[in-house]
């Protein structure tokens, strides 16, 4: 387990929104689902996209905007033609208002996927 | 929301083609003469596609068939396939229906809703705004060093809208969709601003083919009733009851008009279309309404509102007012059209009197509508004589009502009395002919002079 790092304020990230955030040297998508937070690789799995670009649909897939390829947000996993590998996903940790992210550790339902 | 591209379009055109030679012989419409050349002829077909359908304002949309970002539908200008989107910022734009790659088409349906387009042959994927987003192994482009922000979907040159009509033109050089509609818009009001709430389509689009030539669809509706107390006849005695009202009889109470080759022919009998669609509800919401549309829009165009009458918007859309059909003959060929059609309601219309409209659409100017089926058949025939030889040679008369030119009506555009009259269809060959002579639109001649604002 590494040190937590600030990813982003709750109030900053509407429930149903997705935001690129830069962490530790990668790009991270961070979304709000249902007051939940979740972080994965910002990069698609399949070609060249950022999926904070993109939109969550079916309450909590992130559809690439590049080919509307899908990935389920809690595990990574990848749903839909043409995404076939899953996303790295990061484990959030929710302090009060803020929203850390372990760039060392998966998120939990990514764990219980694999 | 008026779109235009004012970024270098990337479409490189060829030089204009040549003219065909002595177009002017193929017309005298002073004397009520044409050529049988212009239903026929290949060559005047690919100049059309050049200086009539890639120079025009074509209608392409109603704005209620897109109402959320995203929303799109598929369409032609002239034979070109374009799809028109609606922006996340509320505006619409246009773009060509193929892929800049290989030159696949990008979207197969009809209608919808996209996040984006992307083409099937290499994956190339475009956003609602027309950019080029990525496409399938992206990575192997990348160390090409391909420019994505040069390789968008090409745009349409200019889109705007009127009265929930939206139009495009593929042409920079074109004049504003005001400057184009120009004192035809007054009469375009009678009809899609007659109530507060405006106009929507309903139901979906209806299609068909027929074998003629675009320019027949678009001069019966431009000005010709003749034919219907001929051609209709029977139609209408098993929707009414009764003939077509004998419209020949009663010249002071009706009109031609036209602007820029637009023309509608009109009476003042208020319900005369919505009569032949046989529903009660239909007229009663009519009668009702036409008081208020006088308050609006004075008295006159009052009594338009589902009058007996046609509308055809240069080059090739047309409307029935009462009937309430809109639709636009796409060409393909010299020899056919691929008809598209909706129905069009008030917004604020009681629902049962928008379904009445809907079957009444149906019944009488769908394929096997009681009406659209006699049109159909006579101007397939008055194309396909013309594969004859010696017979397309001779003339064609168009000299119905020379001398009802009217000056003192008060009415914009050029008004004619009685809508038995063939001024429409001169106007609208005029404007025919002076798109096709010229080679840019600089230099077609301004016939009609606007007494309406036309800045945006």
């Amino acid at each position: 387990m590494a040190e937590p790092i600030f990813l982003i304020k709750k109030s900053d990230l509407d429930a149903g929104c997705v935001r690129r955030v830069e962490c530790g040297g990668q790009a991270l998508a961070v979304y709000n689902l249902g007051g939940c937070f979740y972080a994965t690789q910002d990069g698609c799995t399949h070609a060249t996209a950022s999926l904070s670009e993109g939109e969550i649909i079916d309450d909590d897939c992130i559809a690439c905007p590049v080919h509307d390829g899908t990935f389920h947000i809690p595990s990574g996993q990848a749903m839909s033609f043409p995404c076939e590998h899953a996303l790295r996903t990061f484990k959030v940790i929710e302090q009060g208002d803020e929203v850390l992210v372990d760039l060392e550790q998966e998120a939990d339902e990514a764990a219980d996927a694999i | 929301m008026c779109n235009a591209n004012d970024t270098q379009p990337r479409l490189k055109r060829r030089p204009v083609g040549r003219s065909v030679e002595h177009l002017e012989q193929l017309m005298d419409l002073e004397h009520g003469r044409m050529s049988r050349d212009v239903f026929w002829d290949r060559d005047i077909y690919e100049q059309e596609l050049e200086r009539i359908f890639a120079r025009c304002w074509l209608f392409v949309a109603h704005e209620s068939q897109i109402p959320k970002a995203g929303d799109y539908v598929s369409t032609y200008m002239g034979e070109d396939n374009v799809l028109i989107v609606r922006q996340k910022d509320g505006s619409v734009r246009g773009f060509l229906n193929t892929c800049p790659h290989r030159g696949n088409k990008v979207c197969f349906a009809d209608l919808g809703n996209a996040r984006q387009f992307v083409c099937n042959y290499h994956g190339w994927a475009f956003g609602i705004d027309g950019a080029l987003k990525g496409m399938h192994a992206s990575s192997a482009y990348e160390e090409s060093g391909l420019d994505k922000s040069a390789h968008g979907l090409h745009p349409v040159a200019q889109i705007d809208s009127y009265r929930g009509l939206i139009f495009a033109t593929l042409d920079p050089q074109a004049p504003s969709l005001a400057e184009y509609l120009g004192d035809f818009r007054y009469y375009l009001d009678a009809i899609f601003d007659m109530d507060e709430g405006g106009t929507e389509f309903i139901g979906g689009c209806v299609k068909s083919v027929i074998q003629c030539n675009w320019k027949f669809a678009s001069e019966n509706f431009v000005g010709d009733i003749l034919h219907a107390g001929w051609t209709h006849d029977s139609g209408a005695k098993a929707m009414v009851g009764g003939p077509v009202a004998e419209v020949h009889k009663f010249p002071e109470q009706s009109y031609h008009v036209n602007f820029n080759g637009h023309g509608w022919e009109f009476n003042q009998d208020i319900v005369g279309n919505a009569a032949t669609l046989g529903d009660k509800e239909i007229m009663k919401y009519l009668y009702v309404l036409q008081p208020k549309v006088a308050e609006r829009l004075g008295e006159l165009r009052s009594k338009m509102i589902g009058a007996i009458s046609s509308c055809t918007l240069f080059p090739n859309s047309s409307f029935l007012p009462g009937q309430n059909t809109f639709r636009t003959w796409h060409p393909r060929g010299p020899g056919a059209i691929e008809l598209h059609t909706w129905t069009f309601v008030n917004r604020n219309a009681p629902q049962a009197v928008k379904d009445a409209w809907r079957k009444g659409t149906m019944m009488t100017f769908s394929p096997s509508g009681v009406f659209e089926m006699d049109d159909g058949e006579n101007w397939e025939y008055s194309t396909r004589t013309n594969s004859g030889f010696v017979t397309r040679q001779q003339d064609l008369y168009l000299g119905l009502g020379h001398e009802t030119r009217l000056t003192d009506t008060g009415l914009p555009g050029n008004v004619y009395r009685g809508q038995i009259n063939e001024a429409n269809q001169r106007a609208f060959y005029q404007r025919w002919f002076d798109l096709m002579e010229a080679p840019s639109w600089g230099c077609v001649p301004q016939r009609d002079v606007a007494t309406m604002e036309v800045k945006a």
